[in-house]
């Protein structure tokens, strides 16, 4: 016989035919739901999640992305965006998951505002990477970062040789800031 | 009108006197210790979802059998919300009555795990309370019935399968066979 043949034992009830709907149909309307109201947690832990992973792995010198960077972030954010989105594509959905990301957003930046410590997680410090002539090797070493990226920072300034410098400063924005020897 | 205002303090902390940068050097080893940490747990993470900790992998498959070998089944101990897979029951030929398969199975196979499709297509289908009985007919026993599921919920699901007579009756030798799935999110 084919497809499915329901026999009721009983006389069907309401919960018995919600059962039997939920059985047949290929998605259930009671999890549709249950599954939207996290739908604005998942996008609130899709943030902090990011911003940690961007922390751990970022931070590299440079004003502009490099083309391993580019791969990072689009794939990062493809993957991202399937977790957040899931099965809702709905203008509701968007709109209430980016009013969460922007809430989310807006709370972060409030935190490093008032308290100075958050700032220092979510920022790091600056650091000495030269000073006067000297290499600053545990740093250079704890950034991954190298003399021809400080050079390519002085370079930019207008700088062509390492004793023209008397600072290099990676800042907490990843760019390199270079100090001229004064005379 | 007064408008609020703040004196400039040298507050950032200078190197040499003279170069105000705010190093915190004490922070950032402490910083890249945790990064050293970190990429080791990360790689951990990862080494366990290969594994199948997470599901989908050799941890995640699991098997249980009646004793008298009329039900075998296989399943996922660990399933993912919304990612499909397949539960399989082996009928053995213990399993057969008057020519046809009863299996009742826990209404927790489509309200968590969401079943999708039952294979082969059961001669007939009933819902109980707390379940739903298939039927099948029994020509080609031994056989193999697969459930289609999807997780709709997450967390620890039980689920609960055992054969019935021909009646729908509880056949008393018969075990059940209690599942224990946990959906990860």
């Amino acid at each position: 016989m084919p497809g499915l043949l329901f026999v009721p034992s009983t006389p069907p009830r309401a919960t018995s035919i919600s059962l039997l709907t939920r059985a047949l149909c290929i998605t259930p309307i009671e999890q549709k739901q249950e599954h939207h109201v996290a739908a604005v947690l998942r996008a609130a832990f899709g943030y902090f999640f990011l911003v940690f992973m961007v922390r751990i792995v970022g931070r590299r010198p440079g004003k502009q992305m490099n083309p391993f960077e580019f791969v990072l972030i689009f794939f990062i954010g493809g993957l991202a965006l399937t977790f957040t989105v899931a099965d809702d594509r709905s203008l509701t959905n968007a709109f209430t998951q980016i009013l969460t990301i922007g809430i989310s957003h807006y709370f972060l930046i409030m935190l490093r505002e008032r308290y100075p410590r958050i700032a220092l997680l979510l920022d790091g410090s600056p650091i000495l990477l030269l000073r006067k002539g000297r290499w600053q090797t545990e740093a250079m070493e704890g950034m991954l970062i190298q003399a021809d990226d400080v050079m390519t920072a002085a370079r930019d300034k207008g700088l062509y040789s390492l004793s023209e410098i008397d600072y290099a400063v990676l800042e907490r924005n990843g760019e390199i800031t270079i100090a001229a020897v004064t005379k | 009108m007064n408008t609020e205002t703040r004196a400039v303090e040298d507050s950032i902390a200078k190197v040499d006197n003279e170069l105000a940068v705010g190093e915190d050097l004490d922070f950032q080893r402490r910083w890249w210790r945790f990064e050293k940490w970190i990429w080791r747990f990360f790689a951990l993470l990862v080494l366990a979802d290969i594994a199948g900790l997470f599901g989908r992998g050799p941890l995640a498959k699991a098997q249980k059998h009646t004793p008298d070998g009329a039900m075998h089944i296989k399943y996922e101990r660990i399933e993912r919300f919304s990612t499909p897979s397949i539960l399989t029951i082996q009928l053995g030929p213990a399993s057969v009555r008057k020519g046809t398969v009863h299996v009742w199975v826990s209404s927790s196979v489509v309200d968590r795990l969401g079943n999708q499709r039952v294979i082969p297509a059961p001669s007939q289908s009933e819902v109980v309370k707390d379940g739903v009985i298939y039927t099948f007919p029994a020509d080609d026993v031994p056989s193999e019935i697969a459930f289609a599921l999807q997780p709709a919920d997450i967390g620890l699901s039980h689920l609960t399968i055992r054969l019935l007579d021909a009646d729908n009756k509880p056949l008393p030798a018969q075990d059940y066979l209690n599942l224990d799935i946990f959906v990860m999110p």
